[in-house]
């Protein structure tokens, strides 16, 4: 697995490049300062996984979460940071507390490469699809979302509300620039307001003025334009 | 009050020129106990020792006694009570003074239990809020993601360079020493609050290294000025935490001390930008309510604390402080 570490003190990179040299899976692509940096090395190099220090001068840790399109599988490392985990407490997200722990972190590693398994074709195309995750935060709460899991998105002004499980927290992205950036298999632009997941999608009804009703597991409905409907009867019927 | 109006109503004759002198004696009476009272406060007689309080409230005592006494007979002649053979009658005298000290007495019993009392509970708050204060400094002296971060680097540097790894455990251990010992310290000379802030910033720049650059400029005639300890720790780092660890090129801690009539003033220069009202509430603030707190406590209004931007991105934190009193302390 190819990781990145990000943290702005050099003895701290240091010594987790050597803890990790226990790890002979993880191979370590490249050391970042800084939130910027690191955004430029994700991009250049795209890991498999973050090791990522929360407080860093100019862009914390979450913020740099929050502006990448595609997240990598993350590991937080943090001196102490009592009110940013509290934020995860929901997730089952793994944390390194600094002075790092030989063993807590080869647990850290075995979690991941669990997960790591259950993907299949990551990374195979550009646009983002079933198998990737998002990191999504909503004032306190913090989320690593698997597309999967993500029923629909909607539009509302500058925003974009994301519902998944029982939540809805907001994105600041504009609808079109997500759209362009999904996987047009796994996900359609139902309208103005609405991308849906085609895998949730549970029934269709027609509707007003030559459009459909899409039915989604959970109970959800959303409604499919004019313009969009023999798009979307298309795609669904081979 | 039942009572009284009965007593009245069966002495009707007489009653009405007793009535009369009966408002003019009690009202002399709380003249005089009202004279006493602003003496006694001027001269400070609640925070005499009993040995030295208690002949001097005596002989008050018998002085207001003797005082009613001769201040009845101006108001018995106009109202046609005054027997010149019985007034001036010594056993007459000695006794109904000895009535009036009696009652004289039991008022100032009554005043200085009251008075005594008021006072243990205003020091119990005092104490109190001395303790609280005491406490919150502690905690936020023992600032853990200093103490885990300084660890981490430690732990990197046993391997790097094994000689400067020990000597910041010194350093820490130090730092943990001075932070636990403090609540048992009333004041610190200035001189050893200043290896404490050097072995804090040098545990501070194995972390930052080259992102953290420390300037002293220190009067010789500060060191032995006394101070609160851990106060110019506790800025200092506040410097840190939130200037040069927000930087991502770092910046310059500086620390200057002078003495100049009579007061020691320290500057505490670190780079960045002071937000009065930052986000972090919870965090940010408490350092800095601390200190003017403690400053308060300890000098009144002796001492001077202020924190401000200055031009060129940097952030300025002055503290002027008096010799010490300690009196404000006990009273």
């Amino acid at each position: 697995m190819r990781a990145l570490i990000i943290d702005d003190e050099r003895l701290a990179r240091k010594e987790l490049t050597k803890l990790l040299e226990e790890h002979p899976s993880i191979e370590i692509v490249g050391e970042a300062m800084n939130a910027d940096e690191a955004e430029q090395m994700i991009n250049d190099l795209n890991p498999d996984l973050l090791f990522l220090d929360i407080q860093m001068p100019g862009r914390t840790g979450f913020q740099l979460l929050e502006s990448l399109e595609s997240v990598p599988l993350v590991v937080f490392t943090t001196a102490y940071d009592e009110f940013a985990l509290k934020a995860f407490e929901v997730n089952a997200l793994d944390y390194l507390l600094k002075p790092i722990q030989a063993e807590r972190l080869s647990e850290a590693i075995h979690k991941i490469m669990e997960k790591e398994r259950a993907k299949i074709g990551r990374g195979a195309g550009k646009k983002l699809g079933l198998e990737d995750q998002v990191f999504v935060k909503d004032g306190e709460r913090c989320w690593f979302v698997s597309l999967a899991n993500i029923r629909y998105f909607e539009s509302d002004g500058n925003y974009i509300k994301v519902y998944f499980d029982a939540n809805r927290p907001m994105i600041h992205k504009s609808l079109n620039a997500l759209d362009d950036r999904l996987d047009e298999r796994a996900f359609f632009r139902a309208s103005r307001k609405h991308i849906i997941n085609l895998s949730w999608v549970e029934g269709i009804e027609p509707w007003f003025n030559g459009g459909l009703m899409v039915k989604l597991r959970g109970g959800d409905k959303v409604e499919v334009s004019r313009r969009q409907a023999a798009k979307f009867k298309d795609m669904m019927s081979l | 009050m039942v009572q009284i109006v009965v007593a009245i109503s069966s002495s009707e004759v007489i009653s009405t020129k007793r009535i009369i002198f009966l408002a003019y004696e009690s009202f002399f009476c709380f003249l005089l106990t009202h004279g006493f009272r602003t003496y006694m406060n001027s001269n400070r007689w609640l925070s005499l020792s009993m040995p030295r309080l208690l002949p001097r409230l005596f002989s008050a005592i018998i002085v207001m006694a003797v005082a009613m006494y001769f201040l009845r007979i101006p108001l018995s002649v106009p109202l046609g009570l005054f027997n010149k053979s019985l007034v001036f009658d010594l056993n007459n005298i000695l006794g109904l003074s000895l009535v009036y000290s009696f009652f004289f007495f039991t008022w100032s019993i009554v005043y200085f239990t009251y008075n005594y009392f008021e006072r243990y509970n205003k020091s119990l708050k005092l104490e109190a809020s001395v303790k609280e204060i005491e406490l919150s400094n502690l905690k936020s002296q023992l600032n853990p993601h200093f103490i885990f971060n300084a660890l981490n680097s430690i732990r990197a540097l046993v391997d790097e360079n094994p000689d400067k790894a020990k000597m910041a455990i010194n350093q820490l251990s130090n730092i943990l020493r001075n932070t636990l010992v403090t609540e048992k310290k009333g004041l610190t000379k200035f001189g050893d609050e200043l290896k404490v802030v050097r072995d804090y910033l040098g545990l501070e720049s194995i972390r930052f290294e080259e992102r953290l650059k420390t300037d002293f400029d220190i009067d010789p005639a500060s060191k032995n000025f006394l101070v609160p300890p851990l106060m110019v720790q506790t800025l200092v780092e506040n410097g840190v935490k939130h200037g040069i660890s927000k930087l991502t090129e770092g910046g310059v801690i500086q620390l200057k001390t002078k003495v100049e009539r009579g007061k020691l003033s320290i500057r505490i220069r670190n780079s960045g930008q002071y937000h009065a009202t930052n986000g972090h509430k919870r965090r940010g603030g408490l350092g800095l309510v601390n200190t003017s707190q403690r400053l308060k406590l300890l000098y009144g209004d002796g001492a001077y604390f202020a924190i401000s931007n200055e031009k060129d991105n940097f952030v300025l934190t002055e503290i002027i402080i008096p010799p010490i009193q300690y009196e404000s302390v006990d009273n």
